[in-house]
């Protein structure tokens, strides 16, 4: 009861604060911004067509009532939570009137499959594999280990994506050069569709496994070589209990920051990852948060950062809830 | 679980080793693949209506309008009218005679009732692209018979049929018996769309990488089947691809087989490597020169001190455009001295008439001290340069005109130098000072994803800084591009379309109408329109005034036309570099005829309307 009273309950009402805050802040930024989606529109249209001056004024007009840009900021503000409530986004000003819950949704689940299971896959590995090249220092794989995740830890993401592409969709063309999934296939739990998903995501994952492994690698590395000179450790190995079981103490004492960098990374992942999408072609939320932006459609940029916003705010949430179970000082305290 | 692991990857290797692009059922070698100049963020939507759903490409393949002008051959080519329009002597009254014996892809035949609910349905709708032009013009439509329809306009409007005439866009026609029944028009997808073009919608990425049309059992009751009488490839396929390094290892692979564009490196790796590839020319200059634009550095003419004429033209003289032919663009488009696009077509009409004027045009140094800007020794000098590079130049000085341009402006910084000091400028260790004793700064805005504009902005950046003005380029993406221009925070930009770049047609007025004073807006105020420089001039209004109201045909349009040059010109009010080339790039592997150089029977834009009428004449190779 006091853990709920002292620990839980102020982390619950300081998730609510950060999305009512993180919301509200987000719908005022992007109406700072030059773009005006009507303009953009007019742009458009004035490079596709020859249209009279005196008719595309009108239609600047229309298009301003239409989309609710001519109303005051705090009544479209007040709207706006009005509609969030119902689960409502408004409609999408670049894609008028295409709702921007549906936008979002096309996209979400690419984003969301792909970068889940790289991530985690991506902290595992680096997890794994720093705690044995620590544990293990002296052996020669651990020091070429060391050396190749080294090199490719300063490769700039979009030249090891380029080269990974190169090499297995071009010189070895055994992967597709774009898309999440062949050309015709619908979605469904076929065995097909599952592996021409798998093999369109095959390329994207492991460029993102391949650049974030770097880090984390190096940081666990780090963290598990301190605790090789803990007390614990080195009792552990005096007293003769086994490696696999020192590996154990070793990889659970250095969880706790690299859960909360879990955490977070899980929680940003809402956001998608813009130069993944852009070299493999691979659907997803980055591209079309980034051209939301660059429209200055409104309605879709705040659609995605809620959706951002409540990932962190939740993902630092579930990890503050966990600690008490990680780190038993916590408990104690 | 071992086994579940190992058999799943057996499965995952199989199938890469099956790996196909095309889905079952779509051969190969029946298939157009064409390079999706973008990703679409509205795979779904077919409403070609509202503002936001015009998307190029795709709107070939399904809709239809009255009129085309082929944009390289500058044919008028009757679509779905049987015939030109036919005006009354006022303007005020316009009948279309329409094709018979079209159908729509569900087998509803094409009549006079579908033209007249489009143009009443818009014009019964706001915030429909064409609503405010309808409600502007027409008055009343009405049919004379099932394949005749008489329009009578508000007021004389000899350029009507414009919104009927489509390069890139024009109002499509509306299937009545489907949109009768839409009462919400703004959130109707009208998908999967009724076919008024010789292909039907048949799959799509919902993530909006590729499409796929199929080609109409009927397509004989077309426009496209009864113009060209050709059939043209059984399936089209649009992939966007993405960064140029995949499009290039896609059309090395045999996966692309038409590219809208690439830098001049990217394209002599790919012409090296690839045995069936090739541009709009077999060998130098390789791109297309043709595409209707022009590529300019225009100035805000409301910011000092590119408000004054003597400043522009200062500018003007201190770049060498022979160096932003052979460091910066490969030699490969053409200069262009004058507000109108350098194509094969108005080159014929425009630049080579009045290269005279040019060559005799003097401007004012100091008092009473004349100078000849104009260099028409321009071409030949670049001719020499390609020469030694190796390429192939024709000796024919026409041919050399037609491959490099007219010419351009004579490289002079001394007279430059005399036209700025005559305004209280000075140069001190090198650097310009404004009149007030301060550094002259200023900069570019560019949207670097146009390659031509980038590369031009960094020579212009080069040129002035050598003769001693602090420039410098800002980058920007294309919506914060376009911000920028329409509210006039710039004091040099790249954008194209300045001066008025018109179609494969004579009349220019329709791009230069919004220069007029009346839809002049003071920078910081959005301007939509052409006048993004802020120029306010009355010979500006009186021409564009005194070819409103006239016919298109009037020979005094094409008069007017000139004088507007002619005044741009000796104003300086942009500087206008060169042509607007696309590196258009063909694989022949499975596909060949395409339009090119040696057989030019029309434009090769396909993102464009008119490539309705070019891509059946594309040829199975019969490779499979």
């Amino acid at each position: 009861m006091n853990l709920l009273k002292s620990y839980i309950f102020p982390r619950l009402v300081q998730w609510v604060i950060v999305i009512l805050i993180g919301t509200t802040v987000t719908f005022i930024i992007p109406r700072f911004s030059p773009v005006n989606p009507v303009d953009v529109v007019m742009a458009s249209l004035a490079s596709y067509q020859t249209t009279d001056p005196q008719a595309m004024l009108k239609l600047k007009e229309s298009l301003e009532d239409m989309m609710g840009l001519n109303e005051n900021i705090f009544v479209q503000y007040f709207k706006f939570w009005g509609r969030l409530l119902k689960g409502d986004l408004g409609p999408s000003l670049a894609r008028f009137p295409i709702p921007v819950i549906r936008v979002i949704g096309n996209a979400m689940p690419w984003t969301i499959s792909l970068l889940l299971i790289a991530t985690i896959l991506g902290w595992l590995l680096g997890m794994v594999l720093g705690t044995f090249a620590a544990y293990y220092s002296h052996k020669s794989w651990s020091k070429i280990l060391q050396v190749v995740i080294m090199a490719l830890y300063p490769v700039p993401y979009y030249v090891m994506a380029l080269i990974l592409l190169m090499i297995f969709a071009y010189i070895f063309p055994i992967f597709p050069l774009f898309g999440g999934v062949g050309i015709g296939l619908k979605p469904s739990l076929s065995l097909n569709f599952i592996l021409s998903v798998i093999k369109h995501g095959f390329l994207p994952a492991v460029s993102i496994i391949l650049v974030s492994i770097g880090w984390r690698f190096m940081s666990q590395r780090a963290l598990t070589s301190t605790l090789l000179s803990s007390d614990f450790i080195v009792y552990a190995r005096i007293a003769g209990v086994r490696n696999r079981k020192i590996l154990f103490y070793l990889f659970r004492n250095s969880l706790l920051p690299q859960a909360t960098d879990l955490a977070l990374s899980l929680g940003g992942i809402f956001s998608g990852a813009l130069i993944t999408e852009v070299v493999f072609s691979y659907p997803g939320l980055g591209q079309i948060l980034y051209s939301a932006i660059l429209q200055g459609d409104y309605n879709l940029v705040i659609g995605i950062s809620v959706f951002s916003i409540i990932g962190v705010a939740t993902g630092a949430l579930i990890i503050d809830l966990l600690y008490p179970f990680l780190d038993p000082r916590i408990r104690y305290s | 679980m071992r086994k579940i692991f190992v058999v799943l990857s057996l499965l995952l290797l199989l199938s890469l080793a099956a790996f196909s692009q095309l889905p079952p059922g779509i051969p190969r070698n029946e298939t157009l693949i064409l390079d999706q100049i973008f990703r679409y963020s509205i795979p779904h939507n077919f409403n070609v209506w509202t503002p936001v759903g015009i998307t190029p490409t795709r709107q070939a393949f399904v809709f239809d309008t009255l009129w085309y002008i082929d944009q390289h051959t500058g044919e008028w080519i009757n679509s779905l009218a049987a015939e030109p329009p036919k005006y009354n002597d006022d303007f005020t009254q316009m009948i279309v005679k329409l094709r018979e014996g079209i159908y729509w892809s569900d087998g509803v035949e094409f009549t006079a009732d579908d033209l007249i609910f489009t143009v009443e349905y818009l014009k019964a709708h706001e915030g429909l692209v064409w609503n405010a032009d309808f409600n502007a013009y027409v008055d009343k439509v009405e049919k004379l018979d099932k394949y005749t329809v008489k329009f009578t306009l508000k007021e004389p409007y000899p350029r009507f049929h414009n919104l009927f005439t489509a390069r890139y866009n024009a109002c499509y026609i509306m299937p009545k018996h489907v949109w009768e029944k839409v009462e919400d028009p703004g959130s109707f997808d009208f998908f999967p769309p009724v076919s008024l073009g010789a292909y039907v919608y048949k799959d799509s990425d919902p993530s909006g990488y590729w499409e796929l049309f199929e080609r109409r059992e009927d397509w004989q009751r077309t426009s496209v089947g009864v113009i060209t009488g050709k059939p043209g490839p059984k399936y089209i396929l649009t992939i966007f691809y993405g960064p140029s390094e995949k499009k290039v290892m896609a059309m090395l692979s045999n996966e692309l087989d038409v590219l809208m564009d690439l830098d001049l490196e990217a394209f002599k790796a790919l012409i090296r490597r690839g045995k069936y590839v090739r541009s709009w020319y077999k060998d130098f200059p390789w791109a297309y020169p043709d595409e209707i634009d022009m590529r300019n550095l225009s100035f805000n003419l409301e910011k000092y001190p590119f408000n004054i004429k003597d400043v522009r033209w200062a500018l003007a003289l201190a770049l060498n455009i022979i160096e932003l032919e052979e460091n910066y663009v490969g030699g490969i488009s053409r200069v262009n001295p004058i507000p109108h696009p350098a194509t094969t077509y108005h080159m014929k009409y425009f630049h080579i008439p009045l290269k005279p004027w040019l060559e005799q045009l003097e401007i004012e140094v100091t008092p009473g001290e004349k100078f000849k800007p104009f260099d028409s020794n321009i071409p030949f000098e670049l001719a020499k340069w390609a020469r030694k590079q190796g390429y192939k130049v024709p000796d024919d000085p026409d041919k050399v005109i037609e491959m490099f341009g007219i010419g351009w402006w004579k490289y002079a910084p001394d007279v430059a130098t005399k036209l700025l000091e005559k305004h209280g400028f000075k140069k001190e260790n090198g650097k310009w000072l404004l009149p007030d004793g301060t550094p002259w700064k200023f900069s570019i805005i560019v949207a670097p994803d146009e390659e031509d504009a980038f590369r031009q902005t960094m020579w212009a950046v080069d040129q002035w800084k050598k003769f001693g003005i602090d420039v410098s380029m800002i980058t920007l993406e294309r919506n914060p591009f376009y911000a920028k221009n329409q509210t006039g925070d710039f004091e040099c930009t790249t954008a194209w379309g300045v001066g008025g770049s018109p179609s494969a047609s004579l009349d220019k007025w329709p791009y230069i109408n919004g220069y007029h004073s009346r839809f002049y807006k003071p920078t910081g105020e959005t301007q939509t329109l052409q006048n993004i420089i802020r120029l306010k001039d009355p010979e500006v209004d009186r021409i564009i005034d005194e070819m409103g109201a006239i016919s298109p045909d009037d020979p005094k349009s094409y008069e007017l036309t000139k004088d507007w040059i002619k005044l741009w010109t000796e104003n300086m009010w942009t500087i206008v570099l060169t042509s607007f080339k696309k590196m258009i790039t063909y694989n022949e592997y499975y596909w060949t005829n395409y339009p090119t150089a040696e057989n030019p029977y029309g434009q090769p834009l396909y993102w464009f309307m008119g490539s309705r009428f070019v891509i059946p004449h594309f040829e199975k190779t019969g490779r499979k």
